[in-house]
């Protein structure tokens, strides 16, 4: 085993010592860290909130917008600090709530679209000098109360604001319902009681019985998390196949194949990048841990708890998962690269049959919002499939025993198949140059070497 | 013990869909020997040394490596240098060659002075901690004959060391030849350059189309072939030299002239003639050269003969 020893010392070391995997290694924390942190900072320091204008029709309603904001309205601008007060009140709605939406209100008897021109030209025109900057204007028309086939007019350069919209649209009716109620002799306070809505808390029951708030984020977690499977597994199956091309066109692979078995080679070769590529993840994983400290930090000060939705209990799983996705997937990348006289060729082989193993990565949505469901279930026992769709399952839920632990001796069944395959057409293959093999072809290599 | 076979390659025959590149093979190699495996390009040359290598595996007939036919039981004992290079071009020069003692297992710990000493040798030391591709062609040439070294193999097998050289490494690379020999290793060599050959090897198996066509010690081979060739040195054109009487065949070229007389027929004669016509500066009876009787078994229109031994060729 020494040999593959040294086969796998120097495909380690050949990759670790690149300025490219170091770079990439450190750097690809901050670039995702940027992505998805620096928004969340953004919106939360209020940067990105929004100035709309309600221009009220009825002229009755600017108590809905100045009460919630618990103090008393200014005459000038009657800005209502909606997002903040809100946040703290429903901490469960994190996506909604990072948004601050400051309202001005308009009193407008009489025609409110009018009322509203100033405001809208305003809006067409942002950034007119002195003026202040305007996202949206709401239009109540003055027949609120009365007709009940009135439409709210929202006005916006983006139509697809619909967290706004629905927020604003909310509070209206609200107070619109309010006004119909009290005009039927029913007391605000009554009335409060009436329209309050019920809200849903997602609880997710494990079977120890502990009880867990799940929401959006924990969608997010799983996919973030697959991602972390998936990625490496691709990149290192095919820098494999790079690998084994390279010492084709370079002919070491006589000079390898004369000094030992093909399964020494390619068990050397496949541990090689399995350990680069879980170096690279380990790392990430302890930078992206420091950084979810110091964020979730921040953000439970903001009333946020980030960590309810991540388990330390998935970590060994994510650690089995990887490395039977890698194996499996490794094998198909080194027959590839073995029947190939380039990378090119090799590339046009392997994609089709890399469309089939991402398969669970565009199921990704039914499989974590149904971890149960038949399609999750049988997709994690198809061995190609196991690792991502299994990993997914045992992130948002926890799958039955007995399915983990088939799922996992298929997996390792199948990688053993695969291994003494690859091995066959690998020690035929590699050293066949020109054509590349047809089906038949690599069936009789199967059978003869 | 010198004189063993330490190698025996019988009725190996090896297909590439319907070439035969080698055709029921059979030839051995003893212990302590110098062997060339000569013949033309395409001959079945290379194939055969991957097979004893254990990069092919024959179609049929058996390759028997030190007393067995377990090619992974001889891969440590036996060193090879394939004819086209066959390094990492983006590794480091001593890294790599300790990599190739590795595969051959050798700890690198243990390979590493006898590396050092090599590339001393082969006046590459200065260049130990570059990377293999800022090197010439000839000095990989040389680093790889280093990694078929390395780990001290028995035997060793060299496909045209010589190729890529200039004639200062080749006079280095025979020296260092004679000195393994000298070491009881046993070195199988194959190569075209027949004046190359000539000067080292102790025996030879001549192939052609993939059988062997002439095994035996050199110089029982030349000798077989009679004491009956004329080597001339002259001035002025002597093509009329092949028309003399009682010459079967020769050739011309500048200057030189090498003639096989027929059976009988009295080399003074020839000189007498050529003394003529031409400034003779040498005059030579002896053996054919090994160029003369490779031509004469495997060049243009001899056909192959089938295998013959030194003592076939001779009656």
């Amino acid at each position: 085993m020494s040999k593959a020893f040294a086969v796998f010392r120097r495909e380690y070391l050949e990759v670790v010592r690149k300025k490219s995997f170091i770079i990439m290694t450190l750097l690809f924390p901050f670039l995702m860290g940027g992505v998805m942190v620096i928004p969340a900072m953004l919106a939360m320091r209020g940067i990105e909130s929004k100035r709309v204008v309600i221009v009220d029709g009825t002229g009755r309603l600017r108590q809905a917008f100045a009460e919630k904001q618990g103090g008393q309205p200014t005459d000038e601008s009657p800005i209502a600090d909606l997002g903040q007060n809100k946040a703290k009140k429903q901490p469960t709605s994190q996506v909604a709530s990072a948004l601050e939406i400051k309202t001005e209100y308009v009193a407008a008897s009489g025609d409110p679209k009018a009322a509203a021109q100033p405001y809208l030209d305003r809006l067409k025109g942002n950034g007119t000098k002195g003026a202040q900057r305007v996202d949206g204007v709401l239009v109540i028309p003055s027949d609120a109360f009365d007709n009940s086939d009135a439409k709210l007019g929202y006005y916006s350069r983006a139509a697809t604001d619909f967290i706004t919209q629905e927020r604003l649209g909310g509070m209206v009716n609200h107070a619109v319902s309010r006004g119909r109620l009290a005009s039927r002799g029913i007391e605000p306070a009554e009335a409060d009681r009436l329209l309050k809505r019920l809200r849903v808390e997602v609880v997710k029951v494990s079977k120890t019985g502990e009880e867990k708030k799940g929401g959006e984020l924990s969608f997010l977690v799983g996919f973030v998390f697959a991602a972390l499977l998936l990625v490496p597994n691709l990149i290192y199956g095919q820098e494999v196949m790079r690998g084994i091309v390279q010492e084709k066109t370079e002919r070491v692979v006589e000079i390898l194949i004369s000094s030992m078995s093909s399964l020494q080679l390619l068990s050397g070769k496949v541990l090689g990048l399995a350990a680069v590529g879980l170096t690279q993840v380990a790392v990430w994983m302890t930078m992206g841990g420091l950084m979810a400290v110091y964020t979730g930090g921040a953000a439970l000060m903001g009333g946020i708890n980030l960590f309810q939705y991540f388990e330390v209990r998935v970590i060994p799983w994510f650690f089995v998962f990887y490395l039977l996705g890698y194996l499996i997937y490794v094998c198909i990348y080194a027959i590839g690269g073995a029947i190939s006289n380039s990378e090119k060729e090799a590339q046009q082989f392997l994609g089709p049959l890399m469309m089939v193993a991402m398969i669970p990565w565009f199921l990704a949505m039914p499989i974590i919002q149904n971890p149960d469901s038949t399609l999750a279930v049988v997709l994690s026992l198809i061995p190609v499939f196991t690792p991502i769709t299994m990993f997914m399952r045992v992130i948002v839920s926890e799958p039955p025993l007995w399915q983990l632990g088939l799922s996992i001796a298929l997996a390792v069944g199948t990688i053993y198949v695969f291994f003494w395959m690859t091995a066959k057409i690998f020690r035929v293959g590699i050293l066949s140059y020109g054509k590349r093999p047809s089906p038949v072809e690599l069936w009789r290599w199967l059978k003869v070497a | 013990m010198e004189g063993d076979v330490v190698l025996s390659v019988r009725d190996v025959t090896k297909r590439f869909g319907p070439v035969r590149a080698v055709d029921e093979l059979s030839f051995t190699v003893r212990r302590g020997t110098i062997t060339g495996l000569l013949g033309r390009n395409g001959a079945g040359k290379t194939t055969t040394l991957r097979m004893i290598n254990g990069i092919f595996l024959p179609d049929s007939g058996v390759i028997e490596l030190f007393g067995t036919t377990d090619a992974a039981a001889a891969r440590d004992r036996i060193g090879y240098l394939p004819e086209e290079r066959g390094l990492y071009r983006k590794m480091r020069v001593l890294e790599q060659l300790l990599f190739l003692a590795a595969i051959k297992g050798r700890r690198p710990a243990d390979a590493r002075p006898s590396a050092e000493r090599w590339l001393q040798r082969f006046d590459l030391w200065d260049k130990r901690a570059g990377k293999l591709e800022e090197l010439s062609k000839g000095n990989q040439q040389k680093v790889q004959l280093i990694g078929a070294l390395l780990h001290d193999p028995e035997v060793v097998t060299l496909d045209e060391p010589t190729s890529g050289l200039d004639p200062v490494n080749v006079v280095l690379v025979r020296n260092i030849l004679k000195e393994l020999k000298a070491e009881g290793r046993t070195i199988l060599l194959s190569t075209h350059m027949m004046a190359e050959a000539e000067k080292l090897v102790d025996e030879i198996v001549l192939i052609h189309q993939g059988r062997a066509v002439l095994t035996g010690e050199l110089d029982d081979v030349r000798a077989s072939f009679g004491k009956n060739s004329v080597h001339l040195t002259f001035e002025g054109d002597g093509a009329f030299l092949t028309g003399l009487p009682g010459v079967a065949q020769g050739r011309v070229e500048t200057n030189v002239a090498e003639l096989r007389l027929e059976a009988g027929a009295d080399p003074q004669g020839v000189l007498a003639a050529a003394v003529a016509r031409l400034r003779v500066s040498r005059f030579e009876v002896a053996s054919p050269s090994l160029e003369e009787v490779f031509i004469d078994r495997v060049g243009a229109g001899a056909e192959s003969g089938g295998l013959a031994s030194a003592g076939e060729a001779a009656s």
